[in-house]
């Protein structure tokens, strides 16, 4: 029980700034998906309010993990992997298909995404292998290894198929490695291996075509190199926007028109045109292209905003980080906060298209249960170590 | 532990650099927002303009269909709706309000209209996320005691409107139904869909002419911009580009001589085909039972669907190209011409019949028990002598006769304008060891000879057959439509009239089995007498053929006529199901319908005719 209050105490010494910030993206987050969704007056008319709950609920659990003193992980860290990898082998038979890929689990009407829980997991064990205590064994754990016990969910998340999501997992990896004092060398030569990895499929996707192949040498091409029709065509569509403007590249266009059509003030808060008319699809307005309805009605200004409180985030995160009172806080820090920035610039970044299109949701503004939850749990880790700083 | 302390520092600057490189990507991002939503701003706001103009396709007047007299046999007609234009109904607040009001407006409106409400709840919420800016039917196709009521009515009209709709129809209901086909509601390809924010509701053929011509007669739809605002309202219309109204299509068939075809088979199921043996024209073509396509549109009921798929006499198919049937005896002249040309028998030569035809040990029986005792070609063709045909099928031997049959076009489609035509079928021996693993034989060929057997035949195939019995040998496609004409009813196009062979036969071989064919209906005796009408010279044949289960035996009834015998402008072939006999069931059916044609008398048609 004196434990309890003891951990209550601690909570004082909570990083208010980032507390403030949170809940301000969540509250701009449950403005924009009642705008984006005002005008039904169908079932998902009350997204907003189911939000609500789920931030609340989020808040709930970042408030129990800020207590919890985040070294216990250590106990927990390799189980929590293999659940991930449980989830995310149970997914590729038992997800749900949407638009030809499985990517959730449902849990008694509850969507989960593997994919969130087994990026959660490696950044967990991540930070236990490479922390002090596990010193001698992180001296014998050369990089690759890390990078091959993050390899293994990235694959399954890829076998969903879910490119997007998979990826992410290399700047994370990649940035607790560099912030754990790695050597920097082999890091860059993975990095610009990675580079490469990336400019050779947007080549693949691209040259053929160009190169003057015909269909069937085309497809079997692909069919060698193992790139499915559906990542194909995103790929393709970010090569060529105008290629199909009512098909693939329509949300593309259309969150294009809409982010830049908000000018330098927007055109005010339920008046986003390009919400109201169903120009941006209904069903990802509130959820995906949650940031683009929000660069609609409150223009160039608001999105500023937004993108400062992720500056914020991101200060405040690393700030912990570097007062952690142990390497393996130091290193949670940097993969929690490499998670959320990754996910915050893919999202922005294909919304105003400049990176294709994506499954990824922004953190705390996106509509979405389970990821509100899991991002405030996650970034409730980050309070936990910071509340454990040595000192005063 | 300075060495620890230094891992540390190096750590911690690692960090930070970590946070520069983040915030420096954040600015970056920062700065595409600038460009894209400052400095190129003013791009994406003309494109979303753009964008608020919705464009809806308007369908372009549907094309009529005309008899070769310029009679509308498929045309337009306005269809009265009432309408609502939900925004200005619209109610301050919530738009539960709004449909709260439309519907009591609608049951108000049925009161007075005592009709049903058809508009449900769902549809008016989907008819608001939808298509707010375009009127909500309630109500399609308005009686004028309806009109009449709506026009003396107290009622508040704000927000309601008549609203005129094209709908198909057919003046003359089942008249050349199985011709004409009908149309159904269309469903848009993703193609014509494209560019288009809202539809109306379009006609497409779905049977018939009405399909085979739908790309002609839809014409090329228009479009109408609306201007809307953030709100979903309308602002202005105004019309980008009128619809082209489709082509017409003018069809050889004579309206009079169709409703004289379909009224001599009204009451038994069978077809009836008119050429025009000097260019192939289809003047009548008719099968029965039929069906009223005004039933079927917009959409078919099913009740009436289910029935006429359940009717054993099919009335949605039209048996005169659709359906085959073994000849029987019409197919006679066929075999005596195969045999006089093949030089085997002389037109002079007789053959004595007993009333029955031996082949090897089985009998084959002639219709007359009798006998016919000893018959010339032309007696055996005015007497149908079986015998006769039997016995110099077997001299000119089957080849002879099936080439014949397949260069009068058995066998094979005619290319006609209409849909699922059947080819028919000569038989050949090739064909016998192919679909029955077994030999020809002689029994084949007798059979073969007198039109039973495998031999199947459209109506159509046999009123070709007589306009080249009729026209002395000359082959032709039917000519089903002549021609496309404009909304203004000038001439697109014109479909020339196709002969596709000349028969090689010789003049003197024709003119004796066109004698036979002349007795069949003119002579005394003759097995097709019950067909001719006074004052003008006809030439025919009768045929009976049989079909159905060994135990439940029926017999299709045939005749082919063409007259006048000198110069004919028409050759007949017609096919009535269940008939005791060709000359006793089908022959008074071609009487009438000749009388009919020949109405006005001969001699004041020809006058007429120049």
């Amino acid at each position: 029980m004196s434990e309890f209050f003891s951990s209550l105490r601690l909570l004082k010494r909570m990083n208010w700034l980032m507390l403030a910030v949170i809940l301000g993206l969540i509250v701009i987050g449950v403005f924009f998906i009642y705008s984006a969704t005002a005008m039904r007056e169908d079932s998902t008319a009350d997204l907003f309010r189911k939000q609500m709950v789920w931030a609340a609920a989020g808040l709930g659990c970042y408030l129990v993990t800020a207590m919890t003193d985040y070294r216990r992980l250590r106990d927990v860290s390799w189980g929590l992997y293999a659940m991930g990898l449980i989830l995310l082998v149970a997914v590729l038979f038992f997800g749900t298909r949407i638009y030809g890929a499985k990517r959730w689990l449902m849990f008694l009407g509850i969507g989960v995404q593997p994919s969130e829980i087994g990026k959660l997991a490696v950044i967990i064990l991540g930070a236990c292998l490479l922390s002090p205590l596990a010193e001698k064994y992180a001296r014998l754990l050369p990089m690759w290894k890390l990078y091959a016990l993050a390899g293994v969910p990235m694959l399954l998340v890829m076998k969903e198929p879910d490119l997007g999501s998979a990826l992410v997992f290399l700047p994370i990896v990649t940035a607790m490695l560099f912030a754990a004092g790695a050597p920097v060398r082999p890091l860059v030569t993975l990095m610009a291996g990675g580079a490469l990895v990336v400019v050779l499929v947007l080549a693949a996707v691209a040259l053929p075509e160009r190169l003057g192949m015909t269909p069937e040498h085309q497809e079997k091409f692909f069919q060698t190199i193992r790139l499915s029709d559906y990542q194909r065509d995103r790929i393709a569509v970010f090569l060529h926007p105008g290629k199909d403007p009512m098909g693939t590249g329509w949300n593309k266009r259309q969150s294009e028109i809409a982010v830049g059509s908000g000018g330098l003030t927007g055109k005010g808060f339920l008046n986003g045109t390009q919400n109201i008319l169903g120009f941006l699809p209904r069903t990802v307005a509130p959820t995906d292209f949650i940031f683009s309805v929000i660069a609609e009605e409150t223009g160039f200004a608001g999105a500023l905003l937004v993108l400062g409180l992720y500056g914020i985030l991101m200060i405040c995160g690393l700030y912990a980080a570097m007062v952690a009172r142990d390497k393996m806080g130091r290193v949670l820090c940097v993969g929690i906060v490499t998670m959320v920035f990754t996910h915050a610039f893919v999202n922005v970044a294909m919304t105003i298209g400049v990176l294709p299109v994506v499954g990824i949701p922004l953190p705390l503004v996106s509509y979405g249960g389970t990821f509100m939850v899991i991002t405030l749990f996650t970034l409730g880790l980050i309070q936990s170590v910071y509340v454990r700083r040595p000192g005063l | 532990m300075p060495a620890g302390t230094q891992t540390v520092k190096s750590e911690l600057s690692r960090i930070r650099l970590i946070l520069l490189i983040m915030l420096a990507l954040l600015v970056l991002l920062g700065g595409m927002l600038f460009s894209l939503q400052v400095s190129r701003g003013g791009e994406f706001e003309e494109s979303l303009h753009r964008q608020s103009m919705r464009r809806i396709r308007l369908p372009a007047p549907r094309g009529l269909i005309l008899d070769r007299h310029g009679v509308s046999l498929a045309d337009n007609q306005p269809c009265y709706c009432l309408a609502f234009y939900l925004e200005e109904m619209r109610k301050p607040g919530k738009w539960k309000y709004t449909v709260a009001e439309i519907q009591r407006r609608i049951s108000e409106f049925a009161l007075l209209l005592g009709r049903k409400p058809v508009i449900t709840e769902d549809d008016i919420w989907l008819h608001i996320r939808r298509r707010l800016p375009l009127p909500l039917v309630a109500w399609r196709s308005l009686d004028p005691a309806a009109l009449a009521r709506l026009a003396e009515t107290s009622y508040d009209m704000t927000g309601v409107d008549i609203y005129v709709e094209p709908a198909r129809i057919y003046p003359q209901n089942e008249l050349a139904s199985h011709l004409l086909g009908y149309v159904g509601k269309a469903e848009l390809s993703d193609d014509e869909a494209a560019g288009y924010q809202y539809t109306l509701p379009e006609m497409e053929g779905k049977m018939g002419l009405e399909r085979k011509f739908d790309a002609v007669m839809a014409g090329e739809a228009g479009g109408r911009l609306v201007r809307i605002d953030a709100s979903g309202f309308k602002h202005a219309e105004q019309v980008e580009r009128e619809p082209r109204a489709g082509a017409s299509v003018v069809l050889a068939i004579d309206n009079r001589i169709q409703a004289l075809a379909e009224s001599a088979i009204r009451d038994v199921p069978g077809a009836v085909v008119v050429v025009d043996p000097g260019n192939g024209d289809v003047l009548a073509l008719a099968s029965s039972p039929t069906f009223n396509p005004n039933q079927f549109v917009p959409i078919v009921p099913k009740i009436l669907w289910d029935q006429f798929n359940a009717d054993p006499n099919r009335p949605m198919l039209n048996k005169a190209v659709a359906e085959v049937y073994a000849p029987g005896s019409i197919f006679k002249p066929v075999t005596a011409l195969a045999a006089l040309n093949s030089g085997a028998v002389s037109a002079g030569m007789t053959v004595d019949c007993p009333g029955y035809y031996m082949i090897g040990k089985k009998t084959m029986k002639c219709w007359n028990p009798n006998g016919h005792g000893r018959v010339d070609l032309r007696r055996a063709i005015e007497q149908s002598c079986n015998v006769y045909f039997a016995t110099i099928g077997v001299k000119c031997g089957n080849d002879a006769i099936s080439d014949l049959a397949a260069l009068f076009g058995m066998g094979s489609k005619t290319g006609i304008e209409l849909d699922r035509e059947a080819p028919g079928l000569v038989p050949t021996p090739e064909w016998k060891t192919k679909a029955w693993h077994d030999d020809w034989r002689i029994g084949d060929t007798c059979n073969f000879s007198i039109g039973q057997g495998a031999l199947a035949v459209t109506p159509l195939q046999m009123a070709l057959m007589a306009a080249a019995l009729a026209n002395s040998g000359t082959v032709y496609r039917p000519r089903l439509v002549t021609g496309l004409r404009d909304w203004q009813g000038a001439t697109l196009t014109n479909f020339p009239s196709v002969k596709v062979r000349q028969l090689p036969l010789a003049p003197s071989v024709m003119e004796a089995v066109r004698q036979g064919m002349h007795d069949v209906v003119m002579a005394p005796t003759g097995t097709g007498r019950r067909a001719g009408i006074p004052g003008v010279e006809m030439a025919g044949k009768t045929g009976t053929a049989e079909y159905g289960k060994k135990e439940d035996r029926k017999k299709h009834g045939w005749m082919i006529v063409f007259a006048p015998y000198d110069k004919p402008r028409y050759a007949v072939a017609m096919v009535v199901d269940d008939a005791v006999s060709g000359g006793l069931t089908v022959g008074p059916r071609v009487r009438e319908l000749m009388l009919g044609i020949f109405g006005r008398g001969p001699a004041s048609e020809s006058e007429a005719g120049g």
